[in-house]
């Protein structure tokens, strides 16, 4: 076993341990803490073995161990950039509809100008009765 | 009639341009959306405050005085707290509009290259019935100063949204827009920056109700061009549509 191998398998090891503690304290939902072990245990094998990934990769017609890793790891990359913006435009979404809601409540009419109180944070609730 | 939620199912006869208001009786909601348009928003607000009384001014997050000078003008002025772009902002001053009684809605760029001259010949053909949606058209009318490389981004832009959305528009990305009350009600701009125009197209186009082209004129100043966006903005538009037509 060489350096790289020692220290990666230690994070890995270590991050194990957090992913677990994690879900044992109940931050993260079990299925996550599934996924996330998942993966420092496929990744602990391919470090640990080199060889292994060769047999999957066989299996599935590719060349190369490296390659498999690479290929699967693109993939999973693309995959997270979709739920990633997703979600990010769903919290746009929900930014824009709080914001949007925030103007109307505090819409100024030009009758809130001479008030005294008309400050562009906190116009008179009563000036806007009107509606 | 006025209790029955109209739905999209029924024809659009009878959701609304039956009982449709004469222009002088007609409520008039003018919404402008602004983001740091200190510079123009004052003449703007005020020129059209001589014939139209309801004025809404978006500020969209803006750093300059725009909201302060809008509501010194006249303007009701609705404030974003952050930034959330033209979409957004107009989507934001319809919602309002509608709140208030608006019968008529029309949409006004902030940077003073529309003329109010306009407004008047949009509604038109909504107060006559013959349309529930009028849409601005440059091409059909004047344009003054219009830079070739504005000219040929625009284009494509009519090209793209007649190949997406089936419509055969002259001009799919004018601010320069006026809705009936009800076709109001059936628009919800969910894409917040410059692709909403894309997105506005598809939903009138959707929603089957009648909309007309109405040529306007469009003065291309120094200021308007420098406010305006720049072509490069295109990309990013393109994207955004797309992307949200396939996550959807």
């Amino acid at each position: 076993m060489n350096l790289f191998q020692g220290l990666t398998l230690l994070l890995f090891a270590g991050l194990a341990v957090l992913t677990v503690s994690a879900g044992v304290r109940g931050t993260v939902r079990k299925r996550v803490v599934l996924f996330w072990l998942s993966l420092w245990v496929l990744g602990s094998i391919a470090i640990a073995w080199p060889r292994s990934t060769a047999v999957v990769a066989h299996t599935l017609g590719i060349g190369r161990g490296a390659d498999l890793v690479m290929y699967s790891s693109v993939l999973v990359m693309i995959v997270a950039f979709f739920y990633t913006y997703t979600r990010f435009k769903r919290v746009e979404r929900q930014l824009t509809l709080l914001v949007r809601r925030l103007a109307i409540q505090n819409a100024l009419t030009p009758s809130d100008r001479a008030a005294p109180g008309a400050g562009p944070s906190s116009p008179d609730p009563a000036a806007r009765s009107e509606a | 009639m006025t209790v029955a939620s109209p739905d999209i199912e029924s024809p659009p006869s009878h959701g609304g341009l039956a009982e449709r208001p004469s222009l002088a009786s007609a409520r008039v909601v003018i919404v402008i959306a602004a983001y740091n348009e200190a510079q123009s928003i004052s003449d703007v607000v005020r020129e059209l405050r001589t014939q139209y009384s309801h004025v809404v001014v978006v500020d969209d997050g803006s750093s300059d005085t725009t909201a302060a000078l809008a509501l010194d003008a006249g303007a009701c002025v609705l404030k974003h707290l952050i930034n959330r772009g033209q979409g957004a902002a107009l989507q934001t001053g319809i919602t309002y509009a509608l709140d208030q009684g608006a019968d008529l809605i029309v949409t006004f760029d902030a940077d003073g290259q529309h003329d109010m001259a306009d407004i008047a010949r949009l509604l038109e053909p909504i107060v006559q019935g013959r349309a529930h949606i009028a849409l601005g058209s440059r091409f059909l009318g004047r344009r003054e100063n219009m830079p070739l490389t504005r000219r040929f981004v625009l284009f494509l832009g009519v090209l793209f949204t007649r190949v997406m959305a089936h419509a055969r528009l002259t001009d799919t990305h004018n601010g320069l827009r006026a809705f009936s009350r009800y076709a109001a009600q059936h628009i919800d701009l969910q894409l917040d920056r410059m692709a909403h125009a894309s997105e506005l197209v598809d939903q009138v186009v959707g929603s089957g109700l009648p909309y007309v082209e109405v040529p306007v004129r469009i003065r291309y100043t120094e200021y308007s061009l420098r406010k305006g966006q720049r072509s490069s903005a295109a990309l990013r538009v393109a994207f955004d549509y797309l992307m949200a037509r396939l996550t959807r």
